[in-house]
């Protein structure tokens, strides 16, 4: 007959702050609280009532900080270490129970995926900066990193993937995909998925990736998080998806933990693109999916290629020299190519600068034009009204040159210039070619 | 009269078909929607009187007055041929019946009045004739105008040839009373009353063109535009009673349909408007987008219901789906997105208006049907609209910002009960750079004349001014209840604004949402304060030279505020401002207006270079080297510094109201030097 040992109820705890830690992510831990307990001050940061909480560990696991931690009382501590020292130190079973369950679930999938975009044969680079990225997370997760090709006639652009650090490749071709058509990648995908059980799928957040990557997360019935600015991998093998949060004010991490696979976008030019290995080898993976012409309702009637336009992409430029009213003329804006071409970027244009004609419209910035998030914008001879600063004010660095030293440009400026751009402008352009000469001749 | 049987058949017939004809147009304006229309009927018929037979309107422009003589004319005539009609079908009935003291003067007035509306049909030929027309909107001279005032003009030869005839006969008792139908029995004969000169011929004659002629023009009348002379005065009987910027809200409800699609979408009031409209053109010479050659005319518009009306008459009636679309591509009868795009809402075509017709609410409801139904609208409202529907203001700008404007000033928040006003800044008072010095200038100027105001800081949302008039009305209707709500917990009752824009939409707009509450522009309450000595000037403002002051449509037209302003100006530069040649009431938009502020001007001049260049033309015309144009809203000030820049006229500034007492209020050492 054995000993019914009544188990000592294991001491959960109260959540406290950790001074100094909050970052003021905006109430995470208060909107998690089941039972209300969590209230948020005047900064920001959690005031939490210990006499209501039922020690869930909830506002712990969701702070991004760590700034919460449990508390346990000296007798509660005993109680804890006794209980630590009766299993033997093995863990805890009965609570994780269900957790395990979970680990156990999430476990089957494995791998890195980059979707590899292409129109009409032409890979788009943004594939290429996630596969750098991708081989990032793979090496973290000890998993291999796979380019998912999807297309006709596509096959070239997995050796291409290989380059850019794929180890494998999925190939789907063939005819019902020459053209990109939701129904078809997004069965496609999903067929991938089931089979091979990915645990982090990456898509550009392009026109085309936006698409197939909402509706891929809703068939399969994962998360997913658009336009990434940072990606990383936790000591869960959670991926942690930074993107910034209300008007990007708050930079916040959305982790996908219960769910597989974790799936996230991520805009053009927003990773670096990898150095490219020629002659680095994979595997190809070979996958039939049938999808059938007939049973997909939209048609491709005519591609009208935008090509002939001037289709200098000036929202995803990095670099931008923008011209206003102060150029005073069309011919003036020669000078703004010179400087662009140096820094290898594009010339964006105010509203005032297009509606004289000195620009077109495709190259206006601001609340009826582009908004634009280059790493530099360089405003010539642009006062700044309200229409145009919107968008660009989120550019990383914004180097203003004006004659107007109350010009509210100044007012979004990192750097401000008062001065003649046409003598400040062409001086900017020689210094740039006295540093390159100099880096050339070394 | 011996033809007498002949006449009653003819006078039936015509009878008949006018009737008929009246009753097949207006009957399709039981096709509209339902909406009251007979409130306040004391306030309808001062309307009605004032506008329809005071023509107060009509008179507004000089050539007018002749419009206002043949109108009379038609009115007291109508007893004449009433009783010519009446004496027609029943010989022995007739006005001879009446006392001589009493008929008498009334064939006096008869022959005069019938002289000054043949002088007048004879002026408004010969004005048809000689003065240039638009060609961009009339292909050719109406055939239609002719006929009518020929009609006119035959009507009054036979009545001089009928009466003179009479007289020559001498079977007209009181011709003492009728000096031009005596003149004209000097052209039959003797004149005295001898018998079988061929007057007797000659009164046939005129007696068949009189009637003639009058049962002809009654065939005509309702087949042609001149039908305004059936509907003009019902048309200003039923006119709105409401600010006309305020569109009425709309009901919310899964299945319903908004905006107008169709032509029976439109109210019947809508419908009436078309058959209405004269095309005598003054709203399309008032309108911003036509004087810039945009593809938008209000004349057109007006015109186009009534074309697409007709068109669709049978199936509609039947219960069809009608054949010719309201909004498409460009064709008779069919109103183009770009025309409905092209509206600054600034009213001018509703001030021009001699009959009261509401041509800017049409448009607001063809909007609401493209944006809240087909989602069809400029791709740059779509940033703006989820801008506004997401962080409350036009440019995306994280709420937390509306504070920064008083960084320099300590500025306290309204609380119920300590403070007086609430002042409402707005958005481009918030955000905008040149806006928030007039921001500072006015929360300056208040401190200084000892008004108690708070501010609503980070918690203050956009009014929603732009969603309603581009036809957003659902996201408007979350935003307006939104503000009420916010309005209401916080116990606010005064509130003033810097913008028209939020002055007219929290003044006018939200009334509909039951928030009953005073709002003032600032230009109102700087003019009371200087009136009650509260602001004391520091010295007479001189440097900013003469000052042009321009009507901003919502502060003006919209609300009747025009004194105000200029009574401020005057009070600190000691002088009147100068005006634009189009100013008060006929005040040309800066093109701001209606949600134009959000979008591309593509085609034409822009609308804001026209203003301006009026506006430095008048200025140039004063003596002074610094000149400054003086508005008082912020769109006006965008649209004037941009198109100040763009024009590269040197040394003339925009000012707001509230900057110019600003500078007054600057002690005199520290006058800038301009």
């Amino acid at each position: 007959m054995t000993e019914v040992k009544k188990p000592i109820k294991k001491p959960r705890g109260k959540a406290q702050l950790i001074e100094n830690r909050c970052i003021a992510c905006g109430a995470r831990c208060q909107s998690v609280c089941p039972v209300n307990c969590v209230e948020m001050n005047e900064a920001g940061e959690p005031i939490i009532d210990q006499s209501r909480c039922i020690g869930c560990v909830k506002c712990v696991t969701i702070c991004p900080a760590q700034a919460i931690e449990m508390f346990f009382t000296p007798e509660e501590q005993a109680l804890l270490d006794q209980l630590i020292a009766g299993a033997d130190g093995k863990p805890e079973a009965d609570d994780n129970s269900e957790e395990l369950a979970l680990a156990e679930k999430l476990s089957v999938y494995s791998g890195v995926w980059v979707f590899v975009e292409q129109t009409e044969g032409e890979p788009a680079t943004v594939s290429w900066e996630l596969l750098g990225k991708g081989r990032e997370l793979a090496d973290t997760l000890a998993v291999s990193l796979a380019a998912i090709v999807i297309g006709y006639g596509v096959e070239n652009l997995c050796a291409e993937a290989f380059a850019y650090g794929a180890d494998k490749a999925y190939l789907v071709d063939a005819p019902v995909f020459r053209h990109y058509r939701t129904e078809s990648y997004l069965q496609a995908v999903c067929e991938l998925i089931a089979k091979y059980k990915p645990e982090v799928i990456l898509m550009g957040a392009t026109g085309l990736g936006r698409d197939l990557a909402g509706a891929v997360a809703t068939a399969v019935g994962t998360g997913l998080t658009a336009d990434c600015t940072g990606l990383s991998i936790d000591d869960k093998r959670n991926l942690m998806q930074t993107r910034p949060a209300f008007g990007g004010n708050i930079m916040a991490t959305i982790m996908c933990d219960r769910f597989r696979p974790q799936m996230a976008t991520v805009r053009p030019h927003v990773m670096p693109m990898s150095e490219k290995q020629p002659g680095k080898n994979g595997e190809i993976i070979r996958e039939t999916c049938p999808v059938r012409e007939e049973d997909i309702l939209v048609k491709v009637l005519d591609i009208i290629s935008d090509r002939n336009k001037d289709n200098v992409d000036v929202a995803g430029a990095e670099f931008i020299v923008s011209g206003g009213r102060g150029m005073m003329g069309k011919e003036n804006f020669t000078m703004l190519k010179e400087l662009a071409d140096e820094l290898g970027g594009v010339v964006g244009a105010s509203r005032s600068a297009v509606d004289a004609g000195w620009m077109p419209q495709e190259r206006q910035v601001g609340q009826t034009g582009k908004t634009v998030r280059p790493k530099i914008y360089i405003a010539c001879g642009i006062s700044g009204a309200i229409q145009h600063l919107v968008g660009m004010q989120d550019s990383d660095v914004v180097i203003a040159i004006n004659r107007d030293k109350d010009a509210p440009i100044f007012e979004v400026a990192t750097y401000g210039i008062v001065g003649d751009l046409f003598q400040v402008i062409p001086a900017i352009t020689n210094r740039l070619r006295e540093i390159k000469a100099a880096k050339g001749l070394k | 009269m011996k033809h007498h049987s002949l006449f009653i058949i003819l006078f039936v017939l015509a009878a008949a078909v006018f009737c008929f004809l009246a009753w097949r147009r207006l009957s399709l304006i039981a096709l509209g929607k339902a909406e009251e229309r007979f409130d306040d009927i004391p306030r309808r018929l001062r309307d009605m009187i004032l506008f329809a037979f005071g023509q107060k309107k009509v008179l507004a422009r000089p050539f007018g007055i002749n419009h206002f003589v043949i109108f009379w004319s038609f009115i007291i005539l109508l007893i004449a041929n009433g009783d010519f009609i009446v004496s027609g079908l029943f010989p022995t009935i007739s006005l001879r019946l009446l006392p001589a003291s009493l008929h008498g003067p009334l064939l006096f007035l008869f022959d005069i009045v019938s002289l000054f509306a043949l002088i007048a049909v004879l002026i408004a030929s010969g004005r048809r004739l000689l003065f240039k027309l638009d060609t961009r909107y009339v292909k050719r001279r109406s055939l239609e105008g002719f006929l009518i005032l020929s009609f006119i003009a035959l009507l009054m030869i036979a009545y001089f040839g009928l009466h003179g005839a009479e007289i020559a006969l001498g079977q007209e008792p009181l011709a003492g009373w009728m000096p031009v139908s005596t003149l004209a029995a000097g052209f039959f004969g003797c004149g005295s009353g001898c018998a079988g000169c061929g007057a007797a011929c000659y009164l046939g004659f005129y007696w068949w063109l009189h009637a003639a002629v009058l049962l002809a023009f009654m065939i005509f009348l309702p087949i042609s535009k001149h039908m305004h002379i059936l509907t003009a005065i019902p048309n200003c009987f039923l006119a709105a009673l409401d600010k006309p910027n305020t569109q009425p809200r709309e009901e919310f409800a899964v299945n319903n349909c908004y905006g107008v699609v169709k032509v029976d979408d439109f109210t019947w009031k809508d419908l009436l408007d078309s058959f209405s409209c004269t095309e005598c053109g003054r709203c399309q010479e008032a309108c911003p987008a036509t004087a810039t050659q945009k593809p938008l005319n209000p004349r057109q518009v007006i015109h186009t219901l009534k074309t697409n009306l007709m068109a669709n008459a049978a199936a509609l009636k039947a219960g069809q789906e009608p054949l010719l679309p309201l909004t498409g591509a460009e064709g008779e009868g069919t109103n183009t997105r770009e025309a409905i795009w092209a509206c600054t809402t600034c009213g001018a075509c509703m001030e021009a208006c001699p009959v009261l017709i509401e041509q800017m609410p049409k448009i607001i409801k063809m909007r609401r049907h493209l944006v809240e139904m087909q989602s069809d609208f400029p791709e740059e409202l779509l940033n703006l609209f989820e801008n506004m529907e997401q962080r409350s203001n036009p440019w995306g700008i994280a709420p937390t910002e509306r504070t920064k404007w008083h960084t320099t000033m300590e500025v306290k928040n309204f609380v119920a009960g300590e403070t007086e006003y609430l002042f409402y800044v707005g958005c481009a008072g918030a955000f905008d750079s040149r806006q928030k010095h007039v921001t500072v200038a006015l929360a300056t100027v208040l401190n200084m004349a000892g008004v108690s105001w708070g501010i609503l800081g980070k918690d203050e949302k956009c009014c929603g001014d732009s969603a309603r008039r581009l036809g957003n009305e659902y996201l408007f209707d979350k935003m307006a209840k939104e503000n009420v709500e916010l309005f209401t917990s916080r116990k606010i009752t005064k509130v003033i604004t810097q913008c028209p824009h939020c002055f007219s939409t929290l003044k006018n707009d939200y009334r509909q949402y039951g928030l009953e509450i005073e709002v003032i522009h600032h230009a109102e309450l700087l003019a009371r304060l200087l009136q009650e000595g509260k602001i004391k000037l520091e010295h007479q403002v001189t440097e900013l030279g003469r000052v042009l002051y321009h009507d901003s449509c919502y502060l003006g037209r919209h609300n009747g505020v025009y004194d105000e302003p200029r009574s401020v100006i005057a009070a600190v530069t000691g002088v009147n401002p100068v005006e634009a040649p189009r100013s008060r009431e006929n005040a040309f938009c800066c093109g701001a207006g209606g949600g134009r502020m959000w979008m591309e001007e593509h085609e034409g001049e822009r609308i804001n270079i026209a203003r301006v260049s009026e506006a430095v033309a008048a200025l140039n015309a004063e003596q002074g080297a610094a000149s400054t144009i003086c508005v008082a809203c912020p769109y006006c000030m965008t649209m004037f510094e941009d198109g100040l820049k763009d024009k590269g006229a040197v040394g003339v500034k925009v000012r707001d109201v509230a900057e110019i007492v600003a500078e007054g209020l600057r002690p005199v050492r520290d006058r800038r030097v301009i």
